[in-house]
């Protein structure tokens, strides 16, 4: 019939678009441990920050002769640093029974999502960049990070940068509408009413807005003497470059999430004037840190950035309990939980860690500041 | 003379009910474990939303482009129900149920005498609007930080004495998606043979016909708007008391599209094409 | 700062006239609506993108070039998904459009990787960056003007040709009436490939500027553009050109205002909102006619 041949048609067509969006999974053997984090999408950068990072402490592991002579094999698990995504991508290594561990999830949101999963499943979750304070509790005992919470960080802004460093007063914010976001902004500004610090105004915007004009001549109307880019790297990049196109002269500063080299690719000159605190700079770190950085050049081709040290240290911490617990996700659990003080710590390359009864553990933080077209120590 | 007592089963049905025991004996097979459920489950979803919008374009001729709207609408509906009530699933299902109708009415009400095209995209609009509400209005819908600790669906019988049981892992929730595929099934049957039904199919076939035999065409697509909606919002609460975790951007338009293209596929009006249609879009 | 809304309003609100001018055209001549009309205009940013990038040229002659091949695109587009479905229900050509609007998507992530990416800075011309005008708090660049400039002259070349030319002509014949048009001795076919390339370029170039204006490259980001462009075409009158014109410029002005006065997370909402309510009250958009339902089925 006709009906159905142009119904065929369009069915054709489609079929050829979602045979182009579809993506899978891995597969199996050895001690596995699934590595959550987005791999597509356009915050693919971190994804390969992770990647690598675990990756060049899979082959020193597995170079080694592996954990009490078994090869350690990574399971990717991608979630697009979506919610919903990272629930089936914890579905799935939930009922891997050969998964015995989960490094992630990069997001908080994303993490977020999966913990009740995890949960439910009993799978120890050992997360290197989820930043969002109330993880710690979804968590309930399952969950373990190796970075700072945004509590921390946003005082830390507050109350260090911004006065001290950076000696300004007023500050304007621009927020993304997520977890860690709209986390860290509160954080900020409870920070900035103890420092004294005045807060002009405050924008959110959904990820993924590209034209922040109208926000922008809102904020600047008030006179801002710099600005906050709460939020990730590809919308803080365009807020920077129009920020300036419309006449911002003022420094800018952000977050964990700004810290990516393509914030300076994509703002150009836009980003000289920019800081950002970070859980790990090879400059300012111990002699395990300066010596990981320049394997991981070798290994990787490029400098080391934060998400790689950290992922690095997640899947070091996995092989030392693994070492001695063996591969079991309960004996895990409690074997990540036992590091709990300075002297069961582990002692990694961004330093020594260890973790209080919610999973949490305390790191400095360092800041970093977009010079002559690339990151430097800012002090 | 032999005379057989038992009712003589068409060929179309003794396939169908081949299928439904192979459904129900489904987990029980050895290879398929939680997660192939998991899939399977949403398959069934699938198959209950599509039943839901099938009504519109299918019984009815127009073509609703934003039916995500209602299935986020039911969702955020049952999961901040449970959240701050904690109530009872079995009696979130009616509720969901009304909440989407009255949602239908309130947007097919002023709508629906405009001409395909226009609704189309009027729908469309709508459903992009109920994600950004679910995405902004964080002190309701906590936006963007997503709904999670939704409570699993639990059936508690201790009013009679009886014990509480909560659904825990993939193997309740799957007999449970069967239970309510079954029954829209069965009410969408009832409905295509009903009076209501043959005015749906009056209207699609042709409009000037159906006003001349006295049909009132607004309301008629009106009530269909609404069953469709509410529907589509049970299907929603189904999906947050199983996820345990909602978030708006579950919840775009590209969803209403592959519920579209499932019906399309499996033949826009035909109850169990449409089922089949699911099945193929999922796998 | 109201008048600096205003000049953003109306940067983004020439953009949004040009996109909805070429919905408004192809649905004036084939009554369908073009969901991948947004992924040409994500085309034409790529395409300048690749031509800048690759093949180092200079940023009017890769302008122009992508502009070209964007057209292109378009007849394509037509001549593979939709001149197969002319005769068949709306339906099928309806989801064939959002098919090849997922399509290109994909094969733009594909090709190009998924990550936004920057424009090339560099190869614009260095005086863009410059404060051309001033005046009561409001500053314009240079690059301000280009785009102010391009789309007047778009929009003025596009009335001159749909009036003035004899292909001008033949659009609207086939836009009233394709049975009629085609015993007038129109080649049909011919009109409406045409009509896709005009819609084509004008896209391209839409994009380009946007690309390179906020600096942001990515393979979604025709889908939201396309959306809003459609809502402006529907508050002018689906089928109206001048109707598209005015109401990509309103709804950007209205979407600056609005984001900069009230809230700026709903302004996405406001073009939704807008079309809603347009669609409601004067279905016949600002200066459109109405569409009278044809007697082909669903």
């Amino acid at each position: 019939m006709r009906n159905k041949r142009t119904f065929l048609f369009a069915g054709l067509v489609l079929a050829l678009a979602l045979v182009f969006g579809f993506t899978t999974g891995a597969m199996a053997a050895n001690i596995k441990i699934g590595v959550a984090a987005p791999y597509t999408g356009n915050l693919a950068s971190y994804g390969d920050n992770i990647k690598a990072g675990v990756s060049l402490k899979l082959q020193e592991i597995n170079d080694a002769g592996g954990i009490n002579g078994q090869k350690v094999e990574l399971v990717w698990g991608d979630d697009l640093c979506q919610p919903k995504d990272a629930g089936t991508v914890g579905a799935k290594f939930a009922a891997d029974k050969s998964i015995v561990a989960v490094i992630g999830h990069l997001c908080s949101s994303a993490t977020l999502a999966a913990m009740p999963i995890y949960v439910r499943n009993g799978m120890p979750t050992i997360s290197p960049t989820s930043t969002n304070p109330t993880i710690g509790d979804v968590g309930k005992g399952w969950f373990f990070r190796n970075c700072y919470t945004d509590d921390f960080q946003g005082k830390y802004l507050a109350s260090y940068v911004v006065p001290k460093l950076l000696g300004k007063n007023k500050v304007a914010i621009f927020y993304e509408n997520n977890d860690y976001a709209i986390g860290l902004k509160d954080s900020f500004v409870a920070g900035a009413q103890e420092s004294g610090v005045t807060v002009t105004g405050a924008e959110a915007y959904m990820t993924g807005t590209t034209d922040f004009t109208p926000q922008l001549t809102k904020l600047m109307a008030d006179k801002p003497e710099a600005i906050f880019l709460c939020g990730y790297h590809p919308e803080g990049a365009l807020i920077a470059g129009q920020g300036r196109k419309l006449g911002f002269d003022g420094p800018l500063f952000g977050a964990d999430g700004i810290d990516n080299v393509d914030y300076i690719n994509i703002a150009g000159k836009a980003a000289e004037n920019t800081y950002c605190t970070v859980p790990f700079l090879a400059q300012s770190a111990g002699p395990a840190g300066q010596d990981f950085a320049v394997r991981f050049k070798k290994s990787a081709g490029r400098d080391v950035d934060w998400m790689s040290a950290n992922a690095y240290d997640c899947l070091g911490i996995l092989a030392q309990v693994i070492g001695k617990v063996g591969p079991d996700r309960k004996k895990i659990r409690d074997g990540l939980a036992a590091i709990n003080s300075e002297a069961t710590g582990y002692k990694g390359v961004t330093g020594l860690t260890y973790f209080d009864e919610k999973g949490n553990c305390s790191k400095p933080a360092f800041v970093k500041l977009v010079k002559g077209g690339e990151f430097v120590a800012a002090e | 003379m032999g005379k057989l007592n038992l009712p003589k089963l068409s060929r179309g049905n003794k396939v169908r009910t081949g299928v439904l025991v192979l459904a129900l004996m489904l987990p029980f097979l050895p290879f398929v474990t939680d997660y192939i459920l998991h899939i399977v489950i949403i398959v069934y979803l699938y198959m209950l939303l599509a039943l839901g919008l099938n009504i519109v374009p299918g019984f009815n001729g127009l073509l609703d482009l934003g039916y995500v709207g209602f299935y986020g609408i039911g969702a955020y509906t049952s999961g901040l129900l449970t959240v701050h009530f904690g109530l009872s699933y079995w009696l979130i299902i009616p509720l969901a149920f009304i909440n989407g109708a009255i949602w239908g009415i309130l947007l097919g009400a002023p709508t629906l005498r405009l001409t395909g095209d226009y609704f189309a995209i009027v729908t469309f609009g709508f459903s992009e609007l109920v994600v950004l509400f679910l995405t902004n209005e964080i002190w309701l819908t906590r936006g963007p930080l997503g709904l999670p600790g939704i409570e699993p669906v639990s059936l508690d019988l201790s009013l009679f004495g009886g014990p509480k049981w909560e659904f825990v892992g993939e193997l309740p929730y799957y007999y449970l998606a069967i239970v309510m595929v079954a029954v829209t099934v069965f009410v969408m049957h009832r409905i295509q043979d009903s009076r209501l039904g043959r005015a749906w199919f009056a209207i699609r076939d042709d409009e000037v016909a159906a006003v001349s035999c006295g049909i009132s065409l607004l309301t008629y697509k009106v009530i269909a708007f609404a069953i469709s909606a509410a529907f589509g919002a049970v299907g929603g609460s189904f999906f947050a008391r199983w996820v345990t975790f909602l978030s708006p951007d579950m919840f775009k338009f590209w969803e209403s599209f592959l519920i579209l293209c499932m019906i399309v596929l499996g033949g826009m009006g035909n109850i169990w094409g449409v089922m089949i249609g699911a099945w193929y879009w999922f796998l | 700062m109201f008048l600096q809304q205003l000049v953003n309003g109306l940067t983004i609100g020439g953009i949004y006239a040009m996109i909805a001018v070429g919905y408004t055209m192809i649905y004036g001549v084939i009554q369908l609506i073009n969901f991948a009309h947004g992924e040409i205009y994500m085309l034409g940013a790529f395409f300048a993108f690749t031509f800048i990038s690759f093949l180092g040229l200079p940023f009017y002659a890769a302008f122009l070039l992508s502009m070209a091949c964007c057209a292109v695109c378009g007849m394509l587009l037509d001549i593979f998904a939709y001149r197969p479905l002319r005769q068949s229900p709306r339906l099928a050509a309806l989801i064939t459009a959002i098919g090849m609007s997922i399509f290109l998507q994909n094969l733009a992530m594909v090709i190009w990787g998924s990550r936004p990416k920057p424009f090339p800075q560099g190869a614009l011309p260095a005086y863009f960056e410059e404060t051309a005008v001033t005046f009561s708090g409001v500053s314009l660049s240079w690059f301000h003007l280009f785009i102010f400039a391009i789309t007047l002259m778009m929009m003025i070349g596009l009335n001159l040709i749909i009036q003035k030319t004899r292909w001008g002509k033949a659009m609207r014949a086939v836009a009233q009436n394709k049975t009629m048009a085609a015993l007038t001795g129109i080649n049909v076919n011919r009109v409406i490939s045409y009509t896709f390339a005009l819609a084509g370029s004008l896209g391209g170039a839409a994009g380009i500027m946007v690309g390179a204006y906020y600096n942001s490259l990515y393979p979604t980001m025709g889908y939201i553009a396309g959306v809003k462009a459609f809502a402006a075409a529907v508050l002018g009158g689906i089928g109206s050109v001048p109707g598209a014109m005015l109401g990509g410029v309103v709804l950007g002005v209205a979407e600056a205002l609005g984001a900069g006065y009230l809230s700026s997370l709903y302004r996405d909402g406001i073009s939704y909102a807008v079309m809603i309510i347009v669609i409601i009250l004067i279905p016949a958009g600002l200066f459109g006619k109405l569409i009278k339902e044809t007697k082909k089925s669903m």
